[in-house]
């Protein structure tokens, strides 16, 4: 006998049966988080150049985090502490920004 | 349980060697993860804006804290759904591998309660600043 649709499954669409389907979007979210990091990344550049390069260079480490939950070839699988670096990651961009929008020059205006 | 065992209990090494029950479905450990990542990409854009707001909205007139007053909040509130997004994928990994029911996320609660307070506050700067 098997289990009504819905129960006890991830979802109900016929795409959410297949976990190659759902490996695929596991890949795009990881490679959507990469470009938020270079979003902030290009935002904090317009205030500080450095720090802005520091996180922008995040964003190719975050999309590679993203490749080892893939488990590709030759790839640590480096399981929990993918998501614990990430999370780390955004503490320090978060503290990064705190400090960049207390002591930094700011462009009054610019969205005027 | 005490702090010191909650946290440690967060670290990737303890939540790796969580032998109890057995390796849900994949997709549901997929789906784990997209919500934590969703969570993340949230935490970025709480970061990015109240960094926009401090940086590049003109200021208010008669309110010259206005900016801060409106981006650091935001800028906390981000690093804060960051840590409660990994505290709680840790929390729905254990509860999916103990077949047990999903606890209820707190993030939502967290993330409406301070937009709403952050969008009254900004609602007092600009009536502030408008009477000047």
């Amino acid at each position: 006998m098997t289990d009504p649709p819905g129960q006890g499954q991830p979802g109900d669409g016929p795409e959410e049966s297949d976990a190659g389907l759902a490996r695929e979007r596991t890949a795009l979210a990881w490679t959507r988080t990469a470009i938020s990091f270079g979003a902030v990344g290009g935002a904090v550049l317009k205030a500080n150049v450095v720090t802005g390069l520091i996180i922008l260079a995040m964003a190719p480490f975050v999309w590679q985090l993203g490749r080892v939950s893939r488990g590709r070839e030759g790839l640590p699988a480096l399981g929990p502490a993918r998501l614990f670096l990430i999370t780390v990651s955004i503490i320090v961009v978060a503290l990064i920004c705190l400090a960049v929008a207390i002591f930094g020059k700011s462009a009054p205006g610019a969205l005027r | 349980m005490s702090w010191s065992r909650r946290l440690a209990a967060l670290l990737p090494r303890t939540v790796a060697e969580d032998s109890g029950g057995t390796e849900p479905d994949a997709r549901f450990t997929f789906a784990n993860e997209r919500t934590f990542l969703a969570w993340s990409r949230t935490a970025l854009a709480l970061v990015v804006a109240g960094l926009a707001i401090v940086q590049l909205l003109p200021p208010f007139p008669g309110v010259p804290v206005g900016r801060h007053l409106l981006g650091l909040p935001l800028i906390a509130l981000g690093a804060v759904l960051a840590v409660t997004a990994y505290t709680e994928w840790v929390r729905n990994q254990h509860a999916l591998r103990r077949g047990e029911p999903m606890p209820r996320s707190v993030l939502p609660w967290i993330l409406s309660a301070t937009v709403t307070l952050i969008a009254i506050i900004a609602a007092v700067v600009l009536l502030i600043s408008a009477a000047r």
